[in-house]
């Protein structure tokens, strides 16, 4: 689906904030609350990406999924992290990790790309956060 | 009516409205869902109150009793889901911010729906390529189908919505202004779905051969305003495409109560908020009361001042009763709790609010093994109720106040297939594999 270019008064800009206070850690971290979704980390196969099991994840629905991102990927019943790469014109699924394997996608098969994972939270002090 | 006389006002109203909207929320948070059938059901697990479009396909209605359709669903492999508000009121907020920078004024009028205004542009009178746009937006953010109704006024812009879910071919938008010929499609409304009509006038007009939209837009008004006087005036106007109804105005039952208020001074201390909790509760429960209406599920909500130097926090959390209820004493039993856990010490509050969602009418009497309190002495509750509610309205509100005292012990509720609070618990958020 490709709408048509519209005039710019229909469509909307984002408005910028221009908030004048001590900065926010949402600010900084979400583009759009609306479209953020936290997910928890569980496995090590994105050590080499610096993300490890436990590690909070902050990730955007509403973005784009680009080569070179890491994306949350809906892979055999359930929501899988992947860096998305793309390879001799493919894309392929890849862990961060030398025991995982990439995964080809199948170039018919549309991907289920959930979301990009834009940030990733870790704790440092065990008990202290909600795990 | 002309083509011209409908493309060419100059504002338009548009009504958002998510598709199967409680299936698609619990479809965004597990995405195995996608593509099967899938109802959910009211509480208790009563009947089902939401379908995807692959469980209407099956020809699964609306409001049939789940202990009926049980073992045909399972038969079928229908998926099924109990109520999470909790779930749909986050969808719903996520819907209403996405949605706001698109139109000039919104009206939040449901969980599921809102009515926006617009410009139409003279050079640009055709909609439908903004109402796509603006679908597509919504699904790629929040992965959710909405339909997108665009009329002259609020009543045309109810039945584009309609035709924008049901009408053969249809990408989900519906523009009155770009059809060249109405009369067909209003001619396929049925006279008692026409909103805001209401059941007396739809029968008067049924007695009388208007049976359709169209009829009732081309009646003499004369007629019209001799038995129903201005409201049914505005409504035979507001077909003809002419705006009565200003956004804020609620012709049909409220699905909704709401009571805030911002603080004159920030509030500090848990103790505090609890009262201010209570306070606006009990208020809420008087409007309820009022509208003959009861509550299955509330709403609390608190944020911060967003200019006072400190970071800024907002945050909301729900509760669902067993029994929807109107009695304030049961509504401070479930939603006080709330308090608990949305109060941070370092955060001083600029605002507080509850809102009572999943409203019922009063008449609907749910025959329940549950039923918190034998027949005879819900009558005796309802009649103190009514006693307090008169007490406050000849003296003054706050008359008769409460003091946020426990009831009995809960009841467990009956969520058996409840999912879990992927949006809104810390502790509850969605696992990704690095495997």
């Amino acid at each position: 689906m490709a709408p048509s270019a519209l005039p710019s008064s229909l469509t909307p800009t984002r408005l910028t904030a221009t908030r004048l206070t001590a900065t926010s850690l949402e600010e900084a971290l979400i583009r759009c609350r609306a479209s953020t979704v936290l997910l928890r980390v569980s496995g090590e196969s994105m050590q080499g990406a610096g993300i490890v099991h436990g590690d909070l994840l902050i990730v955007d629905r509403g973005l784009e999924p680009r080569p070179g991102q890491i994306v949350v990927a809906w892979l055999d019943g359930g929501f899988t992290l992947k860096r998305l790469v793309c390879h001799r014109g493919r894309l392929r699924l890849d862990a961060a990790h030398p025991s995982y394997p990439p995964l080809e996608l199948d170039p018919g098969a549309e991907p289920h790309l959930w979301g990009v994972a834009v940030h990733v939270i870790r704790t440092l002090e065990p008990g202290t956060g909600h795990r | 009516m002309p083509r011209s006389s409908w493309a060419s006002s100059h504002q338009a109203i548009v009504l958002i409205d998510g598709n199967n909207f409680y299936a698609s929320c619990e479809a965004v948070m597990d995405p195995a869902l996608l593509g099967r059938p899938l109802v959910v059901l009211s509480n208790n697990d009563g009947c089902i109150v939401s379908r995807s479009a692959e469980a209407r396909a099956l020809g699964i209605r609306m409001g049939q009793p789940y202990f009926q359709v049980r073992r045909e669903l399972e038969r079928q492999g229908v998926v099924v889901r109990s109520s999470n508000y909790a779930l749909y009121a986050d969808m719903s907020q996520r819907l209403m911010t996405t949605v706001e920078p698109w139109v000039e004024q919104l009206e939040i009028y449901s969980i599921d729906e809102a009515f926006g205004t617009l410009h139409r542009p003279a050079s640009h009178g055709d909609l439908h390529d903004w109402g796509r746009q603006l679908r597509h937006h919504v699904l790629c953010e929040l992965g959710l189908p909405v339909a997108v109704g665009i009329a002259p006024s609020k009543v045309l812009a109810k039945l584009a919505n309609r035709l924008a879910k049901t009408a053969p071919g249809s990408d989900g938008v519906w523009d009155f202004g770009s059809i060249a010929d109405p009369d067909p499609h209003l001619e396929a409304v049925a006279i008692e779905d026409v909103w805001g009509i209401g059941r007396q006038l739809s029968r008067w007009c049924r007695l009388r051969g208007i049976s359709h939209a169209r009829a009732l837009r081309d009646m003499p008004s004369g007629e019209l305003r001799r038995r129903c006087g201005v409201v049914g005036v505005r409504l035979q106007q507001e077909l003809r495409g002419h705006a009565c109804l200003p956004l804020d105005t609620l012709p049909a039952a409220k699905r909704e109560t709401c009571v805030s208020r911002s603080f004159s001074q920030p509030i500090t201390t848990q103790a505090q908020l609890r009262e201010a909790i209570a306070t606006y509760l009990s208020r809420a429960a008087e409007k309820l009361r009022r509208q003959r209406q009861q509550a299955g599920a509330i709403t609390v909500f608190v944020r911060s001042s967003p200019f006072n130097g400190t970071s800024f926090y907002s945050n909301s959390a729900t509760v669902t009763l067993p029994l929807a209820s109107s009695d304030t004493a049961v509504l401070l039993q479930a939603a006080l709790p709330l308090v608990e856990r949305l109060f941070k010490p370092h955060k001083p509050l600029q605002k507080a609010g509850v809102l009572l969602q999943d409203l019922q009418s009063e008449e609907i009497l749910q025959h329940h093994l549950l039923v918190p309190l034998p027949l005879e002495q819900q009558h005796r509750r309802s009649a103190l109720m009514a006693a307090i509610d008169r007490l406050n309205r000849h003296y003054g509100s706050g008359t008769v106040q409460w003091a946020a005292a426990g009831l009995q012990t809960p009841w467990q509720m009956r969520r058996s297939r409840l999912s879990g609070a992927a949006t809104t618990r810390l502790d509850a958020i969605p696992i990704v594999q690095a495997w």
